[in-house]
Parts: structure tokens; C-alpha cells; sequence
């Protein structure tokens, strides 16, 4: 063959393989938090534990790095051996998005912010007089 | 040249045609929550390094409020297994959280988070339709990339932390700083009173402004667009890409609350509005295609006000007038 259809041969075969930035990118993972934020967030204390358990579970069998899990590997549930289980405990102690909703009233937010700013201006204070000082030599 | 050689090169060019790609790809997936890249010329951390003794330091507590530039340091005396710590500064400013020194245990457990923006009641401040990050590249774990990536910058003037650390004697030291933001968009107000104005350069991007108090606001000056377009006005502000509303709720959440009013054309000269909510807000929506720009001043409302508005008002869910 000769080398000019070769090279005009390999160039289509790497222009037409080249892998679109698109699919190398990893997982949407705003589905999967966005229905953990809302099970965590709706949900009262054990019963959010065991549902996030139990959906971890079915993704974990898949892979074990939190960061990718994939969707279509949903596998039934089963039960695991203690090991794992517990793995998945404290994989998942770590994992689930607090869900803190601190349970703030605004009257309380506003208060901190009152002290936070109080104290912001005193430490300004102090550090204005400082500089005053150091120039004052 | 000749035929091989010439054949050769033109190969060499293609390969390296074909990997450049790749390499751009690389540097778009970095996922530190950082600002745009004319911010990060513009910040400054390294010149301004405080002299030690200049340094500001105190101990944080499980539940705290930061807004005050400095050394922060926690220690677990027992078990702690919801902490938060909300940082807050200036309109313009954006905040800057480094981990100093951490002496955590992560497969035990312990987790150090910061995230972009606030957090109460599961509401969310800037909500996922104001905010440029998904919700998961908002939370960042210093367990996973804290090591790597010891500075975390938020994309407003508000940051929180959230922590668990099971045993006693664990405890973490971060420092936080505050950085000049020169188009502040999603603004946490620290007080009751006073005045700001927004411009959205030519950016297609929502930007709300909080005032977690219910006041009285008065619009100074709203520049929307280049010109007047009567047009727009007719469709009313459904049918244009660029408008300013009052929202008023009770929660932190933008997408949750209630239109008070909206305002689809520039004018000059005072329009005011009195909300009695306890979270009032000034939302502008910009299509990218202009420079839209918007002056306000707000004042809280006095007890008295409340109740006259209160006597006139049939909802009692939030107030307005």
C-alpha cells in the first residue's frame, strides 16, 4: 500500500475513534445525592440509616469507591457477611451528606451573626491599633 | 523532502493532534471549588501573609459562627457527632478555608466538610438554580481531598463546616480567610440595614441577595438591558430574560419562596416595598446578553410596622405591603 492512503487511512481511523470529553467524564452523581439528601433529610434518624444501607449495598457489589456508583448494576439485595456489613457502616458513617438541617431558628442565626460581627469589629479594633503602633515607632 | 520523511511528519503531526485533546480534558476536571480564572489572578492569599503575632486565634466550638479572619481550632472533649460552623463575611468577599493541621480519624468515622454556601432546615442558601457548582461538587470532604487540596474557596460570601469527630482528644485547626470578590452575586446580608448594588456583567446567572430579616426595601436604580423596550413590558417579566424580584419567605431557600413583586424594565427614582418575612430577598435574573444593574437600600421593620401590616394583611404566612 502505498504511504500516502496509509496515512490518510490512519488519520480517519483516529479522527472518527476519538472519544468524545463527554463520556469520560465521571457519573452525574447529583442524582444519586440528590435522593440521598432527600431520604436523609425526610426521613427520621434509623429508618434514613437502613435505607441508605440498604441502597449502598446495591451499588457497593459494583465498586467499592464511593465516587463512581453505577446505575444499571442494581443487584437484589442480600445479606451480607458481618465483614462487609460493617465496611458498610462505617464507609457509610462517612458518606451520607450530614444531613443538618441544624434546626436553626433565624432568631438564633441572627443572634450569632450579631456576636460573629461584634467580634469581627473588635478584632479590627485591635488591629488597627496595632498597625498605629508599629507606624507610630 | 522527501516522500518518507514528509509521510513521517505528517503522521507525528496527527498523534499529536489526537492527544491534545486529552490534555484540556485533564484540566477542566479539576473539582476544587474555585472561582474564575480572573478571580484567582486577582486573590491574593500569599501577600496577605499577617506577621504571627498579627494572626487572630481562638477556639471554635461545635456550633459557631465565624466572621472574623484568623486560626480556628477545635478539640474534641468527647464524642461530637453534629457539628457545624457557618463563616460569613462581607458582600464582596469570598471565603477561603485552609486546613492547617488535622488530627482526625477517617476510617473511624470522623469527617471534616466544607461546603459552598449555606445550610438550614435541609434549605439550602444559594439553591441549586443560583448556585454555578451541582450540589455534589458543593461538598468537600477533606478525607478524600483535603490532603491534596488543603484550600478550599467558597463562590460567595458564605461557607459552613460540618463535623463528626467520635473520640476525645481529636481536633482539627483551619484557617479562614476572607478574598475581594468583584462581582458578588448570592450575598448572605450581615445586618438589618443597608445598601448594595448588583451587576451582573453580560453573565447568564441568577443572583439572589439575603437579608434574613423582614424590611423595607427601596430600589434606587434598576438598569436592565441598554435600552427601554417597551415590547418587553407588554409579555411582562414571564417572557424576558432579564428581571429583578422581591422574594420573601421564611426559609433559606430561594426557589421556595414567594414572589413579592417583579420588576421587567429600568427606571430611575425610588420604589418601595415593605416585606415582613423573615428572610427577604432581591433576586436578578440576567440572560448574558447584558450589563444588568441594581441599587437598593433596606431598613428592618420596626415591631410596630409588623403589626400595622399584620392588622391590613389577610395571609399570616408572610406579610407584605
Amino acid at each position: 500500500m502505498k504511504p500516502v492512503p496509509l496515512v490518510l487511512l490512519i488519520t480517519s481511523v483516529l479522527l472518527t475513534t476519538h472519544v468524545p470529553l463527554s463520556t469520560c467524564r465521571p457519573r452525574d452523581l447529583n442524582l444519586i445525592n440528590n435522593q440521598l439528601d432527600d431520604v436523609l433529610l425526610n426521613r427520621a434518624g434509623d429508618d434514613a440509616m437502613s435505607y441508605l444501607l440498604l441502597y449502598l449495598q446495591r451499588n457497593l457489589g459494583a465498586q467499592k469507591a464511593a465516587d463512581v456508583l453505577h446505575l444499571q448494576h442494581f443487584s437484589t439485595p442480600q445479606l451480607r457477611s458481618d465483614n462487609s456489613l460493617e465496611e458498610l457502616t462505617e464507609f457509610s458513617k462517612r458518606n451520607d451528606d450530614p444531613p443538618i438541617s441544624i434546626d436553626l431558628t433565624f432568631h438564633l442565626l441572627r443572634n450569632m451573626i450579631e456576636m460573629a460581627r461584634i467580634e469581627n469589629q473588635r478584632e479590627q479594633a485591635e488591629l488597627n491599633r496595632k498597625y498605629l503602633d508599629e507606624v507610630g515607632k | 523532502m522527501s516522500g518518507t520523511s514528509r509521510v513521517q511528519l505528517c503522521f507525528l503531526l496527527l498523534s499529536v493532534t489526537a492527544l491534545r485533546g486529552h490534555a484540556r480534558f485533564l484540566g477542566i476536571q479539576d473539582n476544587e471549588i474555585s472561582p474564575e480564572g480572573l478571580l484567582s489572578l486577582l486573590s491574593s492569599e500569599l501577600k496577605r501573609e499577617l506577621p504571627e503575632e498579627f494572626v487572630y486565634r481562638r477556639a471554635l466550638r461545635c456550633l459557631d459562627m465565624v466572621a472574623v479572619e484568623g486560626q480556628f481550632t477545635f478539640t474534641a472533649e468527647r464524642p461530637q457527632l453534629n457539628c457545624a460552623v457557618f463563616f460569613i463575611g462581607e458582600p464582596s468577599d469570598i471565603i477561603s478555608i485552609e486546613y492547617n493541621s488535622v488530627n482526625i480519624d477517617c476510617r473511624g468515622g470522623d469527617f471534616i466538610k466544607v461546603f459552598d454556601g449555606w445550610v438550614m432546615k435541609g434549605e439550602k442558601f444559594p439553591s441549586t438554580q443560583d448556585h454555578p457548582l451541582p450540589l455534589y461538587e458543593r461538598y468537600s470532604d477533606y478525607c478524600e481531598t483535603g490532603v491534596t487540596r488543603p484550600i478550599v474557596r467558597s463562590s460567595q460570601n458564605v461557607a459552613m463546616l460540618f463535623f463528626r469527630l467520635h473520640q476525645s482528644g481529636s481536633s482539627f485547626t483551619v484557617t479562614f480567610r476572607k478574598l475581594i470578590n468583584p462581582f458578588p452575586c448570592n450575598v448572605v446580608s450581615q445586618t438589618p440595614e443597608g445598601s448594595f448594588t448588583m451587576i451582573i456583567p453580560q453573565q447568564h446567572r441568577n443572583c439572589s441577595f439575603s437579608i434574613i430579616y423582614p424590611v423595607e426595601i427601596q430600589i434606587g436604580e434598576l438598569s436592565l438591558g441598554q435600552h427601554n423596550d417597551l415590547k418587553r413590558s407588554i409579555l411582562g417579566c414571564a417572557g424576558s430574560g432579564d428581571f429583578v424580584e422581591l422574594l420573601g419567605g421564611n426559609g433559606m431557600d430561594t426557589s421556595k419562596m414567594f414572589p413579592m413583586a417583579d420588576l421587567c424594565y429600568s427606571f430611575n427614582g425610588p420604589a418601595q416595598m415593605k416585606v415582613g418575612c423573615d428572610n427577604t430577598v432581591v433576586r436578578m435574573v440576567s440572560s448574558g446578553k447584558f450589563v444588568n444593574r441594581v441599587s437598593f437600600q433596606y431598613r428592618l421593620l420596626g415591631h410596630q410596622e409588623l403589626q400595622q401590616m399584620k392588622g391590613n394583611s389577610v395571609e399570616d404566612v408572610c406579610l407584605r405591603a
